[in-house]
């Protein structure tokens, strides 16, 4: 075979030449090692491929591999879902209290806030998709898991009247843990104070899209996330009042594979639609559309 | 422009002409031994033609049949590459009588500067240094006003001998009369003629061509020089350009060159070798053809310099003035030989059946192999020439080697890993190197040799 005597051949070359050969040597601290710097790249949380970061938003934080839909920022979310530049936030300046005088509260927002650049879990603003005027509000899971505060009822509530103010359709994405226990009472107060917002934009007949994402729960699922005129989700979302492992515990039943998920909660009539994240803008916009001229 | 030319010659050359022929849209012709026809410029020329058997003097020194075969196919002119036919005067002026261009000079030309003696004689015409020493045959006392003239040290030679017998090196003048007579005697009992010549001993010299072309209009350039120092029994192994002489010293080569030249009206291209020694440059010869090492001037200057031999037999003017040669880089060649550095560098044909030549820029091979060819017993043992262009001599040197590290050529023993040794030996890449550098370290060149 000539490969193989080709193959012979480089190698004798090889050890002919390196008998020869004196590489010049460096002192080992002089060589720069190369390295991956930290952040580069991530890992797929179900397939654990290896994916660099700075491909992510082209791929919409989804997965290439095995299609698994990422945790994401609530800015890349707008920025992935609205028409480029359209975008206006409203409703920023909100200061987060610490009413029950809890232990480190503060600081962890103050934490919380530098690491997300946000103000809270909650944005909102005036956007377009595929030219279609709405006000999108987003929740980011970043922030102390997305768990819905004074402020950010205060927020999602402020965005309800907003789209009534004017008059525009109102898509909410919703990520949250719930409601935040530092807050206790407070937060638990946000859950009417929303559904009665959301129960104005209903009697002015707008039209309000809820979009659950990974992780949907706690006060927040018992509130204005199962409210929507339309309750689209993302798949393979969890969705729920309290947590499966919970549950189990409670009833000492096993449950069913699937159980929480959306395409799960579909099949029950719980949620409209399963739609793919890189579907999720032509849907919408595809709604918004068909809802014209309804009020 | 000739519109059709035969190749009188074989192997690499012929296809290196082949090559720029058809560059020029000239046909071309090869003619070819028995031995010959799975040969690489048989398969390439346009027609090919069997000129006789194996040996070469049946058929590449075969005059009457190359002759024939440019007659029968019509072609304009005979490029005779280098070796075989190249510097025979009887060939040129047969060619000229049967109306055919011999891509060359003169007939006349070749056979003055084949003639050393004559040569030597038109060389002292033109002003041309030449080694110093007796014209002719002395006696003692005249040798020793010769001495006088020289300088030491001198070199004693028998005018009838040669292979070293009757030759005696003079350091010191006390020994010069007890040396004389040694020679003397020792030429008188091996050649039974005691006479004697003297000329300079020039120690550790260094082989210096440079390069000319010359049109039928008395235009003469010179393409600069090539140092072929590193040889081996007077083959050369190694050809660079440019040399490391100092700048005045080669300005003085080129003119004496150019000045040569012009004095025998040479036409085409040709190339002076000098040998220098402490500063000094003296005239040894003339080669009136294209040379082996031709490339590594192609490699810094730009010139195709056989192209350039097809225009000037054509009758063109030199396409370039002085003004127009520019120098630049570094340019090496290596000549690979199927030869074995084990046993004495005895030839060593056979089927090539590996072939893998590695590319870049800057990196040339010009060569007749192909995978599972023959390399026939009857002819030179060279089988193809790796050229390099770098910035500087180190950066060319590098290339070579890398590239010589990836070459391959398998089937038959070659002196690939002799010449590699060359590359990595430091007095040759400091460049203090003489004509005698291979054989004072040919122990250690060896030394890996498997």
């Amino acid at each position: 075979m000539k490969r193989e005597q080709f193959k012979e051949a480089f190698k004798k070359k090889k050890a002919f030449t390196h008998a020869l050969k004196t590489y010049k040597k460096k002192p080992l601290h002089q060589i720069k090692q190369p390295d991956v710097p930290k952040g580069l790249y991530e890992k797929c949380p179900s397939c654990q491929a290896t994916l660099n970061k700075s491909h992510m938003f082209e791929h919409m934080f989804v997965c290439p591999k095995c299609d698994h839909h990422m945790r994401i920022r609530a800015i890349d979310r707008i920025g992935i879902t609205v028409d480029e530049h359209s975008f206006v936030e409203k409703g920023f300046g909100y200061i987060t209290l610490n009413p029950l005088f809890q232990d480190h509260y503060e600081q962890k927002i103050v934490e919380y806030k530098k690491k997300t650049n946000l103000d809270e879990a909650y944005i909102y603003g005036y956007a377009e998709i595929k030219g279609e005027p709405l006000i999108i509000g987003v929740m980011d899971s970043y922030f102390m898991m997305g768990s819905m505060g004074s402020v950010v009822g205060e927020k999602v509530t402020k965005s309800i009247e907003y789209a009534i103010y004017k008059k525009l359709p109102l898509v909410m994405f919703v990520a949250s843990g719930g409601a935040r226990m530092q807050e206790g009472i407070y937060s638990l107060m946000q859950m009417a104070k929303t559904s009665s917002a959301l129960k104005r934009l209903d009697q002015q007949g707008l039209l309000y899209i809820s979009v659950l994402t990974h992780p949907t729960t706690g006060g927040v699922t018992a509130s204005f996330a199962s409210l929507g005129d339309i309750i689209i989700a993302e798949p393979k979302a969890l969705i729920g009042f309290a947590g499966p492992r919970v549950i189990e515990q409670t009833i000492k039943q096993s449950l069913p594979e699937g159980f929480q998920r959306s395409e799960f909660l579909k099949d029950k009539g719980m949620i409209d639609k399963v739609v793919h994240r890189k579907d999720l803008k032509d849907t919408l916009s595809k709604i918004i559309r068909l809802h014209q001229g309804g009020n | 422009m000739f519109h059709k030319v035969l190749i009188a010659n074989r192997g690499e050359i012929a296809v290196r002409i082949i090559r720029a022929c058809k560059q020029l849209g000239i046909e071309t012709v090869a003619v070819y031994s028995k031995a010959d026809e799975d040969a690489l410029h048989t398969q390439i020329a346009d027609q090919a033609i069997c000129i006789g058997k194996a040996p070469s003097k049946d058929s590449y020194l075969n005059m009457e049949n190359i002759i024939s075969a440019a007659i029968n196919t019509g072609a304009e002119a005979i490029h005779p590459g280098f070796g075989f036919l190249s510097e025979n005067a009887k060939f040129a002026s047969l060619c000229k009588s049967c109306g055919i261009q011999f891509i060359g000079p003169s007939s006349e030309v070749i056979e003055k500067m084949g003639d050393k003696a004559m040569a030597k004689k038109l060389m002292k015409e033109a002003g041309v240094p030449l080694v110093p020493g007796s014209d002719g045959e002395v006696t003692l006392e005249e040798g020793k006003e010769i001495l006088s003239t020289v300088g030491l040290p001198v070199l004693i030679k028998a005018s009838a001998g040669g292979g070293g017998r009757g030759m005696r090196v003079v350091h010191h003048k006390k020994d010069f009369e007890k040396l004389f007579r040694a020679a003397s005697n020792e030429a008188e009992a091996a050649f039974g003629n005691g006479k004697v010549y003297i000329e300079k001993f020039v120690e550790n010299p260094k082989h210096i061509e440079v390069q000319i072309l010359a049109d039928k209009y008395q235009n003469v350039i010179h393409l600069g020089e090539r140092d072929c120092t590193v040889q081996r029994r007077n083959q050369k192994v190694i050809e660079e350009a440019p040399s490391s002489l100092p700048i005045g010293m080669k300005k003085a080569m080129f003119e004496a060159a150019v000045k040569a030249c012009k004095h025998v009206n040479y036409e085409n291209a040709g190339t002076i070798e000098f040998i220098v020694s402490n500063d000094q440059f003296y005239f040894i010869e003339m080669n009136t053809r294209i040379q082996v090492e031709h490339p590594v001037t192609e490699m810094i200057t730009g010139v195709d310099i056989v192209k350039e031999q097809l225009r000037i037999a054509a009758g063109k003017k030199l396409k370039y003035s002085q003004a127009d040669i520019r120098f630049d880089g570094h340019a090496i060649e290596v000549r690979i030989n199927a030869e074995d550095p084990k046993h004495d560098f005895r030839p060593s044909p056979g089927v090539i059946n590996l072939l893998h030549v590695p590319q870049g820029l800057g990196i040339r091979f010009d060569s007749f192999l192909y995978t599972d060819y023959l390399i026939p017993p009857y002819y030179d043992s060279m089988v193809g020439k790796v050229i390099v262009h770098g910035y500087s001599r180190l950066d060319a040197i590098r290339k070579m080697r890398a590239t010589l590290e990836e070459l391959i050529i398998e089937g038959v023993p070659l002196n690939q890993s002799f010449i590699m040794m060359i590359l990595m030996h430091d007095h040759f890449v400091k460049g203090v190197i003489d004509t005698g550098f291979i054989e004072r370290h040919l122990e250690g060149l060896l030394r890996y040799e498997t």
